[in-house]
């Protein structure tokens, strides 16, 4: 028989031991209790009150106090259940107070109908641990399945519907990977003395230059810059004249300085050669 | 294949208790009375080698279940989701349905002096309770009644099991007794078959 063995669970609350033994009876949360049979049967048997004899005015005005606390807090329902017993407690106070023969058989007696309930209340109390009991005796036998499975890792949930064709199949689909990009890390940055040199080779083939020549073959910023400073050093040399006919178009660079321009041709490629021993050397350039 | 070795196979596969005729269904040549036996036959066999588990029998029907001694190392795989401890709301009706049933919802939060309504919702979702008819009175109300999963969640072969409410004090004296004994080992829960 399941009922008569031991358990270890001693959480339930044996008979007439409630949770607040001990405590003043005012002093009690509603919250453990079901509704107010629990609530007034636990003042009663805290209190050792005769069941069948509860002194009805005590016993309200504390069940009154009681609920006091809560009641705000409850919700509606709930507070209801416990309001309508402190009227029924009322009634049956307000009962008692009327004249009454001296002798009154127990089925008059207006607590009679609160007594039944009580101890009809109690009654499933006692069920309450019986089944308590069974229950942690119940947990305590495992069956299959109780261990759990080895956990599969996230993202693996999903049914797997897949063969090793299927696998090899996808995986014959993945590319081949394309052969390594060769990056050659520039080893040296561009000077404005080659620049330089390469504007005094290109004016022994021809008498102008696109400006863009100098670096678009390379496409670097900066061959551009060096190409740009070149430019501007040589010009600054009287070695060559940059013309531009409007903004954004294409920029000329002529052989010869503006005063040679100005003055007749011969002069400027002395001074670009003057110059050039300066221009050679990048970072030279004036600011 | 001897009959007690089938038995055994169909209750080792299964997670539920099986009755005796889920099992008989095992081979044709299987009647119930024989599975009866060859559950005798197994957990005698169980009892003599000592196995960590035993043949239970809850609700109508038999399973394989580990021995309570062994609970503290299970509990330690208690990552799992088993069935909770019912709140006490819970327990409460279902006390009085086990004991008053069939019985309507109106009677229950008679006598719990509170509303019932989604605690029996709950019970009947898990199947702890269910619908067994309808009472004579006003729209004919709902009654309910306990079934075989709320033997199985409390270990009881059936409600007989549960004590009358003269045997109630015996019981409850008991179960007192019992709680100051600090080793529970000789529990038997849920009720050894055949016992």
């Amino acid at each position: 028989m399941i009922l008569a063995t031991p358990t270890e669970r001693t959480a339930n609350t044996p008979r007439g031991k409630s949770p607040l033994e001990g405590v003043e009876p005012f002093l009690v949360e509603l919250d453990r209790f079901q509704g107010p049979l629990d609530l007034l049967l636990h003042l009663i048997r805290a209190q050792d009150i005769d069941i069948f004899d509860i002194p009805i005015a005590h016993i309200t005005r504390q069940f009154q106090t009681a609920i006091a606390e809560g009641l705000d807090d409850m919700p509606l329902e709930r507070a209801g259940e416990f309001l309508e017993m402190a009227a029924s407690l009322v009634r049956i106070k307000a009962q008692l107070l009327l004249p009454r023969p001296e002798k009154l058989d127990w089925e008059e007696d207006p607590r009679a109908e609160l007594v039944r309930r009580l101890l009809e209340y109690e009654h499933f109390q006692d069920v309450v641990h019986v089944l308590e009991r069974a229950e942690a005796q119940r947990g305590r036998h495992f069956g299959k399945g109780y261990v759990p499975d080895r956990p599969a890792p996230e993202g693996m949930r999903p049914e797997l519907a897949v063969d090793l064709a299927d696998f090899l199949e996808a995986a014959s689909r993945i590319p081949e990977p394309p052969p390594p990009v060769r990056v050659r890390a520039p080893t040296k940055s561009v000077t404005v003395a080659e620049k330089v040199s390469l504007v005094r080779r290109l004016f022994e083939k021809a008498k102008r230059i696109a400006f863009e020549r100098l670096f678009e073959p390379w496409g670097t910023r900066a061959h551009a810059t060096a190409a740009f400073l070149a430019a501007l050093e040589l010009a600054r040399q009287q070695v060559l004249r940059i013309e531009q006919s409007k903004p954004f178009a294409p920029i000329w660079l002529f052989a010869g300085g503006w005063i040679a321009a100005t003055r007749g041709s011969g002069e400027g490629p002395d001074h670009g050669a003057d110059g050039s021993g300066d221009a050679n050397r990048a970072g030279d350039i004036e600011p | 294949m001897k009959p007690e070795q089938i038995v055994e196979a169909t209750l080792f596969a299964s997670q539920t208790p099986l009755t005796t005729s889920e099992i008989a269904r095992a081979d044709d040549e299987l009647s119930t009375a024989a599975v009866s036996d060859a559950i005798q036959a197994l957990r005698e066999a169980y009892e003599a080698e000592e196995r960590a588990f035993q043949i239970y029998e809850l609700g109508d029907g038999f399973q394989i279940l580990t021995r309570p001694e062994f609970a503290s190392y299970l509990e330690r795989f208690d990552s799992v989701a088993r069935s909770p401890y019912l709140s006490g709301a819970a327990l409460e009706t279902l006390a009085i349905v086990a004991y008053r049933q069939p019985i309507g919802r109106i009677e229950i939060e008679e006598v719990r002096g509170v509303g019932a309504s989604s605690v029996l919702r709950t019970l009947t979702d898990w199947e702890l309770v269910e619908v067994v008819g309808r009472g004579e009175g006003l729209g004919r109300p709902l009654l309910y009644g306990t079934t075989r999963r709320f033997l199985e969640h409390f270990g009881l072969r059936d409600l007989d099991e549960l004590p009358s409410p003269e045997e109630l004090p015996v019981v409850l004296a008991g179960l007192e007794e019992d709680a100051s004994d600090a080793e529970p080992d000789a529990a038997e829960a849920p009720t050894e078959a055949g016992a």
